[in-house]
C-alpha cells in the first residue's frame, strides 16, 4: 500500500479538501454576490417607491441620469391634439407602434411631459386618446437618441420618441424626458391600474421599458476580486498538500536508497 | 535564508497591520448599522448608522483595503511558504503558520513562533556544520 494511503495521513488528505472545497465555495457565494448585485443595480429602480415628478425633475431641467426607469406620480391634463405614434416597437414579436400622448402637468398649457399608453399595430386601430384631468404613476426615461431623423415631418408617426420631434406637436414646452404608463410597482396606495384616474391605456397593449439602468463595470467589482481571491486560495491549499505528497513519496524512497547503497564510512 | 526569513516576515507584519484595521476598524464601521451583515448575522448594533462618516470611512477601508489585502495575503502565503520549504518545516507547523497569518491579532503570535523556530535552528545548526 502506498505510504499516502496510510490512515495517519487521512486527516491531512481531509484537511486539504476541506479547505480547497470552502475556497472554492466562498468564491461562489461571492461571484454569486456580484451577479446579484449587479441584476439589482439593473433593474430595482421599476419597483422603489414612485416620487413626485417635481421632486426629480422641472421642465428645464436636464434628465436625473441615476432617475432611468424610476416611478413617479404624474397628475395633470392631457393634451390630445399631440398624440404621436412611434413606429417600431415590438410587442409579443410583432413590430408596431407606441402610442403617446402628452400629459400638461398640472394645467392645459403648462409644460407637458410625453407619456407612452401603450402599443398598437397600427395607428389606425388606435382608441382615441384621453381628454381631461388624469392621475397615475408613470416610469421616467429619458428623451431617446438622435440616430434616426424625422422624415415625415407632416404626419403623427415618429421613428423615436425624441422629445425634440414631439415638441412639433404641441404648443407648449416639453420636459425633457417621457414616462412610460407603470402597471406595476411597490406596494402602497398609488394610483396604478385600477384605482389610476384616466391613465388612458384602455384598448392597448402593455409597452415594454426600452431604457433601464445601465450597470457600471465596476458595480460590485470588489465581490468579483474576492471570488477570484478565494479560488486562488483554494488552488494553493491543493497545491500546498500536491508539495506534501511529493515530500512524503521522496521521503518513502529515501530509506531504501540508503540500504542499497554501501556504508564507506564504516571501517 | 536570512533573505527568506526576512521577506516573510515583512509581509506577515504588512498582512497583520492591515489585518487588524480592516477586521477590527473597518469591519465594525461598515457593518455595524443596525442592519444584517453578509447575510449570516440577522442584526447588528447600530453604532455608527449608513451616512454617519464613521460608517462612511468603513466603507472606504472594507472597499479598497479588504481587496487590497487579499492579494497581499497571496504573497504573503508564497513567502511563507517558501519559509517552510528552506526551514525544511513538518507540514502541521507549515499549516499552522499560514492559517494563523489570517487571523487578526494571532498573526503577530505566528510570525513570532516562526522566526524564533528559524533563529533556534540556525543557532544549533551552525556548531554542528563547524565540526565538520
Amino acid at each position: 500500500m502506498p505510504e499516502l494511503l496510510a490512515p495517519r495521513y487521512w486527516a491531512v488528505h481531509l484537511l486539504a479538501l476541506v479547505l480547497t472545497a470552502a475556497a472554492g465555495v466562498l468564491g461562489f457565494w461571492q461571484y454569486d454576490a456580484w451577479n446579484a448585485r449587479r441584476d439589482a443595480e439593473a433593474v430595482d429602480l421599476t419597483r422603489v417607491a414612485p416620487e413626485p415628478l417635481s421632486a426629480l425633475m422641472g421642465p428645464d431641467d436636464p434628465f436625473p441620469g441615476t432617475k432611468i426607469g424610476q416611478p413617479v406620480v404624474l397628475g395633470g391634463t392631457w393634451v390630445p391634439d399631440g398624440t404621436v405614434y412611434v413606429s417600431g416597437r415590438e410587442h409579443e414579436g410583432r413590430k408596431g407602434y407606441w402610442v403617446v400622448t402628452p400629459l400638461a402637468i398640472p394645467g392645459p398649457t403648462d409644460p407637458a411631459l410625453p407619456v407612452v399608453r401603450g402599443w398598437v399595430a397600427d395607428p389606425a386601430e388606435a382608441p382615441h386618446a384621453p381628454t381631461g384631468a388624469a392621475e397615475f404613476v408613470g416610469w421616467l426615461q429619458p428623451s431617446e437618441g438622435s440616430r434616426t431623423a424625422d422624415d415625415d415631418r407632416t404626419d403623427d408617426v415618429l421613428p423615436q420618441l425624441r422629445v425634440a420631434d414631439v415638441i412639433q406637436h404641441v404648443d407648449q414646452d416639453l420636459y425633457g424626458a417621457y414616462a412610460v404608463v407603470a402597471d406595476d410597482v411597490a406596494p402602497g396606495a398609488w394610483p396604478v391600474g385600477p384605482t389610476a384616474t384616466n391613465d388612458g391605456t384602455g384598448g392597448l397593449a402593455r409597452p415594454g421599458l426600452e431604457q433601464l439602468p445601465e450597470v457600471s463595470t465596476f458595480t460590485a467589482v470588489r465581490n468579483l476580486l474576492y471570488a477570484v481571491e478565494w479560488w486562488i486560495f483554494g488552488l494553493f491549499a491543493a497545491f500546498i498538500w500536491w508539495r506534501w505528497t511529493q515530500d512524503v513519496r521522496a521521503a518513502e524512497r529515501a530509506p531504501e536508497a540508503a540500504e542499497a547503497e554501501p556504508v564507506p564510512s564504516d571501517p | 535564508m536570512n533573505s527568506a526569513l526576512t521577506r516573510y516576515r515583512v509581509m506577515a507584519t504588512v498582512v497583520g497591520v492591515l489585518l487588524i484595521v480592516l477586521c477590527l476598524i473597518g469591519v465594525p464601521l461598515a457593518n455595524f448599522d443596525g442592519s444584517g451583515m453578509w447575510g449570516i448575522f440577522p442584526s447588528t448594533p447600530a453604532w455608527f448608522p449608513v451616512g454617519s462618516t464613521a460608517h462612511e470611512v468603513g466603507e472606504l477601508i472594507t472597499s479598497y483595503l479588504g481587496v487590497a489585502h487579499g492579494w497581499l495575503y497571496m504573497i504573503f502565503l508564497l513567502t511563507a511558504f517558501q519559509l517552510s520549504r528552506r526551514a525544511a518545516w513538518d507540514l502541521p507547523f507549515t499549516i499552522v503558520t499560514l492559517i494563523c497569518g489570517t487571523i487578526p491579532v494571532v498573526s503577530f503570535w505566528a510570525e513570532h513562533r516562526a522566526t524564533a523556530r528559524v533563529r533556534a535552528e540556525r543557532a544549533t545548526a551552525v556548531p554542528t556544520s563547524a565540526r565538520t
